[in-house]
């Protein structure tokens, strides 16, 4: 028996049984109080609410809603919501991070101080301080009668008006993923042409891509428009409200905005990490063959300083798109605000607790899975010396 | 342009007048005057902090000097930028790290400044890239990146890299301090080809059996200064300079 404890295989393999063998015990456990607690409290558990009209209604939605809709249409509208806060809020933060983050490895000292003291501001004020500071500034803003207006832009305490494209919904469609198009085209062109075509000439036939996808989604919103409109549809003063374009709520506009300035200044320090970890060497070699700063610069320093970032980078990525949770402090019906209220009004806290967490956990792997995707595909082959 | 010039110029490659180099405080080149003949090879040596790497970082301005003039192929190195560029179009180098572009292929390594800098048509480009490569007798490797290769294939491609410029003269800055002894030979024999073919070279270097094949002249520096030039056989065997002398006995004496 001795000689049996004493093996190291057996031992491994014991403690990886009494291991599992306690976590199981331990969901099981669960499982079985929360079964009893609730059918003392007479709540049947399942997922049939989802089907049952919620009976309130979404501030915001991209989908039709009314309270008429099924709970899982809710949710969708919540997922759909969140996904398109997080998508405004990270390509806002990594624009807002990407300038502040070469303001800080630049050699102007004006340019480092300014992008020093923004990071050591906004990276130290809670998040949620943030959304709360640009909502009351938002609500704040003139009433429509009183708005300001700029190049068809107006910023009202009711939220931003923007012109809207008087196009139909297929057309729209297809608009979005012409211009999706235009940003992947060149980045495929130039992985597919990489080795068969020059420098140069590479950046031609990307450009050249994305141009022809632009153009076509150009094409298509032209030919979709709405017959008898004007193509742009401008807001306009109408009585005390305002008629026409688009409406982006100040709920909406607060959470962008604080997640793009929050996240900007950790995303600023990932850029900053990203650049000085590229080998002056690679610089140096690269300026003594005649090539100048500029495509020292992006051809070099860039790429080599993006292969640094990339994986910082999703970490943040996954971070922020966790931050418009922040939604339910402002009231923006995000993916967690209409868990909540689900929770509210149906009372089925654990199977929407459930379907949350699977929820976010969906948005987040494959926003991780991509980013792999990435990093394996542009990873540096073989040993790396570091000059 | 300036290679049209100053060919029929016809003075010396290099020509540095009382240089002057400060970090800071620190005076790194005191006053140092050196001329390099078309075609000579100089080996440059010295205990480390002794200016050599400073003084071939001066020629192609990646380090800024402070005082006197370098006029490089007839052209003075000065805030020009036009100037910087063209000196920098006919001085090739190759440093102690090899500074590959690890996210290139290696051909694409030898590719990227003739097309970008020389504006030379592809099918040219490479080539002279593979004529190269071949050259450093590692043709077969073209197609991989830098990584995959060893230090002594790494430094042959960054010595084929600078001469897909097909510069006039070239600089190496310690170009076989970073090896592995069984890989240094490898490279200084196609250095040793190299100054066979008439390159003009400047090599800071600490392989005496180099210097003593090749180089036309041997020079010594201390303390931010030349302190002693001769032919090598001079320089090994009869130096004047007590400091040459201890360096050299430290150098050789193993």
């Amino acid at each position: 028996m001795v000689s049996l404890l004493r093996n190291q295989k057996v031992r491994n393999t014991l403690l990886q049984v009494v291991y599992v063998g306690s976590l199981a015990a331990l969901v099981l456990a669960g499982i079985i109080i929360a079964r009893r607690n609730l059918a003392e409290q007479g709540i049947t558990s399942g997922f049939d609410f989802l089907y049952k009209s919620t009976g309130w209604d979404v501030n915001f939605s991209l989908l039709p809603a009314t309270a008429n809709d099924p709970y899982w249409w809710f949710f969708l509208i919540g997922i759909i919501n969140t996904l398109f806060l997080g998508c405004t809020g990270l390509i806002l933060a990594t624009l807002v991070g990407t300038i502040v983050g070469l303001a800080r490895t630049s050699a102007n000292e004006l340019a480092q101080l300014l992008g020093r003291t923004y990071v050591d501001i906004f990276r130290n004020i809670p998040l949620i301080l943030q959304v709360f500071f640009w909502y009351a500034l938002i609500t704040h803003l003139p009433t429509p009668r009183a708005a300001h207006e700029a190049w068809g832009l107006l910023l009202t305490s009711r939220g931003l008006y923007v012109p809207a494209p008087n196009v139909g919904g297929v057309a729209m469609a297809l608009a979005t993923s012409a211009v999706i198009a235009a940003i992947a085209l060149p980045v495929w062109l130039g992985r597919t042409s990489r080795l068969s075509q020059p420098f140069g000439q590479r950046a031609t036939i990307q450009l050249a891509g994305a141009a022809a996808a632009l153009a076509c989604a150009a094409i298509i919103l032209v030919v979709g428009r709405l017959p008898d409109a004007p193509l742009l549809d401008f807001p306009a003063l109408q009585g005390l409200n305002l008629r026409g374009g688009l409406r982006v709520p100040p709920e909406f506009s607060a959470l962008a905005i604080a997640i793009a300035i929050y996240g900007g200044s950790y995303i600023a320090e990932i850029v900053r990490g990203g650049f000085k970890s590229v080998g002056k060497g690679q610089m140096e070699a690269a300026r003594s063959l005649g090539l100048s700063p500029w495509r020292v610069f992006t051809l070099v320093r860039l790429p080599l300083a993006l292969r640094a970032m990339l994986p910082i980078l999703a970490n943040q990525y996954v971070w922020l798109m966790k931050a418009t949770t922040m939604g339910i402090a402002v009231g923006f019906t995000d993916f967690f605000m209409i868990v909540a209220l689900t929770i509210n009004h149906s009372g089925q806290t654990l199977e929407v607790i459930g379907i949350l967490m699977g929820g976010f956990l969906a948005i987040n792997l494959s926003l991780a899975a991509v980013f792999n995707r990435i990093n394996k595909a542009i990873a540096l082959k073989g040993n790396q010396l570091r000059g | 342009m300036i290679s049209s010039n100053s060919t029929k110029a016809g003075g010396p490659a290099v020509r540095i007048e009382n240089l002057d180099k400060y970090y800071g405080t620190f005076h790194a080149l005191r006053k140092v005057n050196l001329s390099v003949e078309r075609g000579e090879r100089i080996v440059i040596c010295g205990p480390s902090g002794s200016g050599k790497s400073t003084m071939i970082r001066c020629i192609n301005r990646l380090e800024q000097h402070n005082g006197g003039r370098i006029t490089v192929l007839g052209t003075e190195l000065n805030d020009d930028i036009g100037n910087i560029d063209g000196i920098r179009r006919e001085v090739g180098m190759v440093f102690q790290h090899f500074n590959l572009f690890p996210h290139m292929t290696v051909l694409e390594n030898c590719m990227i400044a003739p097309t970008l800098v020389r504006n030379q048509p592809r099918a040219e480009a490479e080539a002279t890239a593979r004529r190269y490569l071949e050259k450093v007798r590692i043709p077969e490797q073209a197609m991989k990146f830098p990584g995959q290769l060893s230090g002594g294939q790494q430094q042959r491609v960054a010595i084929a890299r600078a001469l897909c410029m097909q510069p006039q003269i070239m600089l190496f800055d310690e170009p076989t301090s970073a090896l592995d002894p069984e890989m240094i030979s490898e490279v200084l024999d196609v250095m040793v080809t190299l100054a066979s073919d008439g390159m003009t070279m400047i090599c800071v270097t600490h392989e005496m059996g180099f210097a003593r094949r090749v180089a036309d002249r041997v020079i010594f520096m201390d303390g931010g200064e030349i302190v002693e030039q001769a032919p090598p056989e001079e320089f090994f065997t009869a130096s004047q300079n007590e400091r040459t002398r201890q360096f050299l006995s430290q150098v050789l004496g193993h």
